[in-house]
């Protein structure tokens, strides 16, 4: 048992996570967005670079974004070297998270299958497992019969509409507890010196010779040399306070879980065909989701068509689950870009700096994205690491193609 | 039966002529006809039927209304069934849930003792280092998660399915309120549905109040609907309300989707506990747990109780407590002053004003009841009981109403959310908008089912709008809420706000002092109203602490967001029939019955082989083969503006193509990417029939509808022929003999050549026939009426029979045209691939007119592209070469990938297409080297296809 | 669940249609700033925008929608023709 608890046990009081401290005028650098890539970014800002005369701005409270609505699934197994190095370099910071930020972040490598239930899936899943291995990520194409032993309770006969023939098998793949992610960036900041305001809305962002001076809140005007916008979901609405428009299309994206069942599933389950991903947390409750959203929207209602397309993929896979109830369903926002890679760094406007177009898959990057912005920002220079996802590859023809892989990239 | 069943009660629901067996904890039991398992459990005697999520406590009964977990046990291999609301069944075989090794005795509720270290959020302060240790700690975490458990060997999870409703009205509710407004609603003429979720209709009614007054009139409403033609559906929980008034609902294994024009919700309200030590012993009961199971199920759970209220409810509890012959020792109300209620004797009855309940005593089930002044200043009293039944406070059912977006605040003087504003179409009645009395339900019921009546035929909202603010506070006779909190702590016991989570008061301050300061923040952290209730016991109660602890209003605390279901729902009825949607061609029973293996290709199944794709294959080069390619895109297209049209949208040029002439035609969006290919031919002047991939086929079709309708279609008319016609490829040296026995068409190579269409009939069935093929050889493409298909396809199998003819899959296909080097959309292309590229640089015509994709195109020529499509060959067969495989340079960076690749029969090697650099794939017979499973194998750059490169074969 | 009129068959199911994206006419003659802007970069706004909707499991019309991206309410359907969007004429 750890010390913290012995004493917080024998009646000492607990010690707050992170202060509501005043709004300055000035921060070096203000950062929109207190989810995990924005709370991140600050606290590597402060650890690794020293500079903590920092803001985290949200409009809500923390992780109130993506970061708290994410099926909390970490894999590495993408299509493209850019993508494989990224996501690799993301999933080698959360393996240290927990003794970085000194906080249990349950960081959970229970292995990650992506089946496949057509020749046209395998293929693809066989390009990964190459791409993955030639880059040194743990990655195979896996057939029924070690399915069999990974997983038994999948079915792996005949009888479904989309029989299972092959999957990619990644095992250091698995989920974590998101909500930690961010309280522990939020407290590592929070002691480095970073002030973090949460309900502090950001409702202007000034320039001045194409330069960003600071932001509009409705705390008060705040004057910054560094505004990184990190409000995926919402940045094409923040950066048109500074006339840029994104490559970027808002889609919601939904979840589900259901009541607390004993465990017995303890692998990561993704389907791209049926269009399912299906884990089990730590507190026995399955976690369920599917793609995006048919159509583009702001609203984080939910649907119903969700819930009756997903239980009957969901029991394609596993048809005992018939009489588990869902419990709760909710809605995140997914700004979806052309080739399905994130937009990371300089823009147009010098000093206003995007992390942008996370679609599916920004909870995953949140370690390594935080470290290259926080790097970025401390050099002025756009690391190796995150350069092909820069914003200006859409006019210079050089995408990163990720989307054959993400029709379902969980 | 046992002694706690009371004589007959004038409501009940039990059937005391019909005794029904069934085990519990491996215990054999009876009840009746009618009895819940809870019920039937409170008859026999048994009150522990669970233990609780973290520290195993033992619980039972509590809320007696499907809300709370604490009566949640196992029947058969159905996890997590709500015993209070699940009728008893003949032979049930019912278990308590989260016990080790027994109900009784379980080990882990050893983890109590060492409660204090184990505080809110302990598992994120531990078990951190060392690192190695963290997957034998999450391992046991993880052994003590869960509630009820799913049988994996279960395979049939019962008979589900789904009905559509419609309504002018819905009214969700069948209590006073409910009730009164659908009878409204129908005199309007309007079509109502009304849904409730109990057995029979009444809400609170059923089991308070003057019952037989209450049921004479239920029975007058009931039959006002049934001469009005309503819909009543009972035993039927709404579960969603989304966009536009689509409601779900749930009613056994069927799922309702309803669509109304207008929506009442008179959803009432429910009692939530108190929090007090001790407040989830067994034996502690909200006060209409107690109601419904005296009136209700003619049981009494106890023989010496307790009331604690704040309001009269209690006292209409503990009325009904005598009336059933319990022993009331004493009621606690925490109101001051003296309210007298003429129905208790003070004389058996010891009457605490100003008190509320400070703990309960016993562990398995309540011994006694201390009961404390509200002001904490005076003695306590110790009361030995066996049940102590608390009606402290209400909660409005507000969730459907959330869900339709209306807003609530919280409202002081009432201790409750009161509705604040309701969007468009809903209305509502009763109890959810407030508290009041019978005849306020009713007054208010009949003005939401008028309103909704005239906002269904197209009227105002504001007549006769059943607003909130309208509605009188005044003079709740129903349920006050209390105004406390919590009770003052006695030391005694936890403290529970969350039953689910088993969430303390202890644990809501600690995670509020360390920052968790905000209700949605608290409530991730603590896990509070995250569990099997949804919040519904605790969720006022954790804002209430949230607000005291932080110096903010209730309201300004706000709430957590609702979200469905309103009620847990199984995947099974949320599934329903699991029809997925399969698209089989007209020769489908033909290919099974051939012993052919048929695979999934988009949303068809197609055969991929019959055995021997070897065979196939060889057929085909050497004599007649016959493949079904009727899931090809087939679309026809008339007007004069076809060919305009068809310039815009494809790479390749149409205007020149003469009547009778086919040309392969490939479309790109305008980022020069490829989007599908087939061939169009110009059938006369006027019309063209043009094919698309199987694959793309739909998403073809919109692509060209959109510029049709948005500009570009004058003058055009497209028609979707996909599934109305059968088309199959009849290829092979020997294909115009076979062919030309069934048709009077000169087939022959001067009037029937290559890259040409015509009409003719085949076998007596009209076609139209293509000179065209994927396979490299002469062949036909047959478009027949699908009626047709099955007995043209036969008749040329029979016709072919002497020449050798095979039918031929998907496999041999694919390795036939590989040998011809042809690209697969989708397989050799991806969603970044340009024509240019993908080695198809000879089908675009940058010299013509505007096109889609031409300014992407354009620069691409001039720049040239980064990466292209190219044949390869080995010279060998290569077994390890696959699909997907990556191609390195000297030191191993992926350079480039396999994108096709089979062995070829006919030239026996191993070979396909790959994309490179390109100025690698622009070297013939350049080498570069494909990774294998660590092993680097050589393959050398080809240009152009394999097999019959000067294409004399299919001219011929 | 949401409720489109089709201008060709009435009220509908939105599982009826699809969905393709803010409405974006193609230019006939642009720079290559404006021909990136069109290919790639769209508004994507919390707030009223016309898009783009296809009947596809019913008469296979696309038309114009405006509709509020927050609360996904309707305000107009339009046919397309000539500047439809930007002059809001209302089809009949």
């Amino acid at each position: 048992m750890s010390l913290k608890l012995l004493r917080q046990g024998l009646g000492r009081r607990p010690s707050r996570m992170w202060h509501d401290r005043p709004l300055k005028d000035h921060y070096r650098v203000v950062i929109i967005g207190g989810g995990a890539h924005g709370l991140a970014c600050a606290y590597y800002l402060a650890r690794d670079h020293g500079i903590t005369d920092v803001a985290v701005l949200d409009k809500s409270y923390i992780g109130s974004g993506g970061s708290g609505r994410n099926t909390a699934i970490l894999r590495a197994n993408y299509l493209t070297p850019e993508g494989v190095h990224f996501y690799d370099a993301s999933i080698k910071l959360y393996e240290e998270l927990s003794r970085d930020l000194d906080f249990n972040v349950m960081f959970s490598q229970r292995g990650h299958l992506t089946l496949a239930h057509n020749d046209g899936s395998v293929r693809t899943m066989r390009r990964r497992a190459e791409v993955n291995r030639i880059e040194g990520v743990d990655s195979r194409l896996v057939f029924p019969d070690e399915l069999a032993r990974i997983c038994p309770q999948l079915d792996l006969s005949p009888a479904p509409r989309f029989p299972i023939l092959a999957a990619l098998y990644h095992p250091p793949g698995g989920i974590i507890r998101h909500d930690a992610v961010v309280w522990g960036y939020a407290r590592g900041a929070d002691r480095r010196g970073v002030d973090i305001h949460q309900y502090t809305e950001v409702t202007g962002i000034d320039t001045a010779n194409g330069a960003v001076t600071g932001v509009r809140t409705q705390r008060g005007i705040v004057s910054a040399d560094i505004v990184l916008s990190a409000t995926a979901g919402w940045s094409s609405n923040v950066t048109a306070m500074v006339g840029l428009e994104l490559p970027l299309d808002t889609i919601p994206l939904q979840a589900c879980v259901t009541e607390p069942l004993k465990p017995f599933l303890d692998v990561v389950i993704v389907s791209g065909s049926l269009h399912v991903y299906v884990s089990q947390s730590d507190r026995g409750e399955l976690v369920m989701g599917a793609s995006v959203d048919p159509f583009a929207s702001y609203s984080m209602a939910g649907s119903l068509d969700f819930m009756e397309s997903l239980a009957g993929h969901v029991l394609e896979l596993f048809p005992f689950l018939s009489k588990a109830r869902i419990l709760r369903q909710w809605a995140g926002l997914c700004e979806m870009p052309p080739d399905y890679s994130p937009l990371m760094g300089v823009t147009p406007v010098d000093g206003f700096l995007l992390d942008a177009g996370w679609g599916t898959y920004g909870f995953k990057a949140s370690p390594i994205c935080g470290k290259a912005m926080a790097e970025l920002i401390a050099t002025r220079r756009t690391p190796d690491l995150i350069y092909p996802f820069r914003l200006s590859r859409f006019a210079e023809f050089d995408q990163v193609g990720e989307k054959g892989a993400a029709s379902v990239g969980h | 039966m046992s002694g706690r069943r009371i004589e007959p009660q004038p409501g009940e629901t039990i059937d005391r002529g019909c005794t029904v067996r069934f085990r519990f904890d491996g215990r054999q039991l009876e009840g009746y006809a009618g009895d819940t398992i809870a019920s039937a459990l409170t008859a026999a005697g048994v009150q522990v039927l669970s233990r609780s999520f973290k520290y195993h406590r033992p619980r039972g009964l509590l809320c007696g209304a499907g809300h709370c977990p604490n009566c949640l046990v196992q029947v058969g291999d159905e996890p997590n069934v709500r015993a209070c609301r699940r009728p008893i069944e003949e032979g049930m075989e019912v278990a308590p849930q989260n016990v080790w090794p027994s109900l009784q005795y379980d080990a882990m509720a050893l983890t109590e003792l060492v409660s204090r270290f184990l505080p809110v959020g302990f598992y994120y302060k531990t078990f951190i280092r060392p690192a190695a240790m963290w997957p034998l700690y999450e391992h046991v975490l993880r052994n003590a998660a869960g509630l009820g458990a799913i049988d994996e060997t279960t395979t049939v999870g019962g008979d589900f399915d789904k009905e559509y409703l419609h309504a002018d009205v819905a009214v969700i509710g069948g209590g006073p309120a409910g009730l009164s407004a659908a009878v409204a609603a129908v005199e309007q003429g309007a079509r109502v549905l009304l849904l409730d979720e109990n057995k029979t209709l009444g809400g609170h009614l059923r089991f308070s109040g003057d019952g037989d007054d209450g049921r004479t009139r239920v029975g007058a409403w009931r039959e006002s609907l049934g001469k009005g033609g309503a819909t009543v559906l009972t035993q039927t929980a709404v579960i969603g309300h989304y966009q536009n008034h689509w409601l779900s609902a749930v009613r056994g294994n069927r799922l309702y989707k309803i669509r109304a024009a207008g929506v009442v919700v008179a959803t009432g309200a429910f009692e939530i506990p108190m929090v007090f030590d001790g407040n989830d012993r067994p034996g502690v009961l909200l006060g209409t747990a107690v109601q419904r199971l005296i009136r209700l199920h003619g049981v009494a759970p106890g023989r010496r109780a307790v009331v604690v209220t704040a309001s009269d409810a209690g006292w209409d509890v503990a009325t009904d407590l005598v009336q059933a012959g319990v022993e009331v020792a004493a009621i606690a109300d925490e109101r001051p002053g003296q309210h007298a209620d003429q129905r208790i004797d003070t004389t058996e009855t010891q009457v605490l004003h100003g008190h509320t309940i400070g703990a309960a005593h016993g562990r398995s089930a309540v011994r006694a009841a201390v009961l404390v002044p509200v002001d904490g200043d005076g003695p306590w009293h110790t009361v030995d009981c066996d049940l102590i039944a608390v009606s402290t406070g209400w909660n409005p059912s507000l969730e459907l109403a959330y869900l339709a977006g209306a807003r609530s605040r919280y409202d002081e003087d009432l201790g409750e959310m009161r509705l604040q504003a309701v969007p468009d179409g809903l209305f509502l009645a009763g109890r959810v908008a407030g508290p009041g009395g019978l005849e306020d339900d009713v007054r208010q019921g009949d003005d939401a089912g008028h309103a909704a009546a005239e906002w269904a035929r197209g009227g105002s909202k504001e007549t006769g709008t059943t607003a909130a603010g309208q509605r009188t506070p005044a003079a709740p006779t129903g349920g006050r809420s209390s105004a406390l909190v919590a009770a003052p702590p006695t030391g005694h016991d936890k403290r529970f706000v969350c039953y689910c989570e088993d969430v303390t008061d202890v644990d809501i301050n600690t995670a509020l002092l360390e920052g968790y300061d905000r209700i949605e923040l608290l409530k991730r952290y603590s896990t509070l109203g995250m569990g099997p209730c949804q919040g519904r016991m605790c969720g006022l109660q954790g804002i209430r602490h949230c607000a005291r602890d932080t110096d903010t209003s209730v309201a300004d605390t706000g709430r957590t967001t609702a979200r469905p279901p309103v009620t847990p729902v199984s995947l099974g009825a949320l599934a329903g029939q699991r029809m997925e949607p399969v698209y089989l061609s007209a020769l489908h029973d033909w290919h099974v019955q051939q012993g052919a293996s048929m695979m999934i290709a988009g949303p068809w199944l197609r055969p991929e082989h019959y055995g021997d794709p070897v065979a196939e294959v060889g057929a085909v080069r050497q004599t007649v083969g016959l493949i079904d390619v009727s899931p090809l895109g087939k679309l026809q297209l008339t007007g004069p503006g076809v060919a305009t049209m068809l310039e815009r949208l494809y790479v390749n040029q149409w205007q020149d193509l003469r009547r009778g002439r086919v040309r392969y035609g490939m479309m790109c969006n305008d980022e020069g990417i490829v989007l599908d290919d087939g061939v169009c031919a110009r059938l006369s002047e006027e019309e063209w029939y043009v094919s698309t991939t199987s694959t793309g086929a739909a998403g073809a079709l919109e692509w060209m509808e959109w510029w049709r309708q948005s500009g570009w279609g004058e003058g055009v008319h497209i028609t979707d022929m996909t599934e109305t016609f059968a088309a199959f490829n009849l290829a092979g040296p020997r294909s115009r003999e076979v062919l030309q026995q069934l048709t009077e068409r000169d087939l022959s190579k001067a009037k029937f050549p290559y890259m040409r269409a015509r009409r003719a009939e085949v076998a007596g069935v009209p076609c139209l026939l293509l000179r065209i093929g994927f396979t490299g050889e002469l062949s036909y493409e047959i478009h027949c009426p699908a009626g047709f298909g099955r007995y043209l396809w036969e008749t040329l199998v029979e016709a072919g029979g002497s020449f050798g003819l095979r039918p031929f899959g998907v496999e041999a296909q694919r390795v036939l045209r590989l040998e011809k080097a042809h690209l697969i959309v989708g397989q050799d292309t991806d969603a970044l691939s340009d024509p240019i590229a993908a080695d198809a640089a000879w089908a675009v015509r940058l010299d013509k007119g505007d096109f889609l994709g031409k300014r992407a195109l354009t620069r691409v020529s001039s720049e040239g592209p980064r990466q292209r499509l190219v044949g390869f060959r080995t010279g060998r067969r290569v077994d390890a070469l696959r699909e997907g495989l990556q191609i390195v340079d000297a030191e191993r960076r992926i350079i480039g990938w396999i994108s096709s690749c089979r062995h070829s029969p006919t030239l026996d090697e191993t070979l396909g297409l790959c994309w490179l650099p390109a100025d690698m794939a622009a070297r013939e017979q350049s080498t570069f080297t494909v990774f294998v499973a660590g092993r680097l194998e050589a393959a050398q750059v080809h240009h152009g296809p394999f097999y019959d490169p000067e294409g004399a074969r299919l001219r011929s | 669940m949401l409720r489109i009129d089709c201008p060709n068959c009435g009220a509908r199911n939105a599982a009826e249609f699809r969905y393709a994206g803010e409405y974006n006419p193609r230019p006939t003659q642009a720079d290559d700033d404006e021909w990136i802007r069109y290919l790639y970069l769209r508004r994507n706004r919390m707030g009223v925008q016309v898009e783009w909707w296809y009947h596809r499991s019913g008469c296979g019309t696309w038309f114009l929608v405006e509709r509020d991206r927050r609360s996904n309410e309707i305000s107009r359907i339009m046919r397309w023709q000539p500047g439809v969007a930007e002059t809001g004429s209302l089809s009949a």
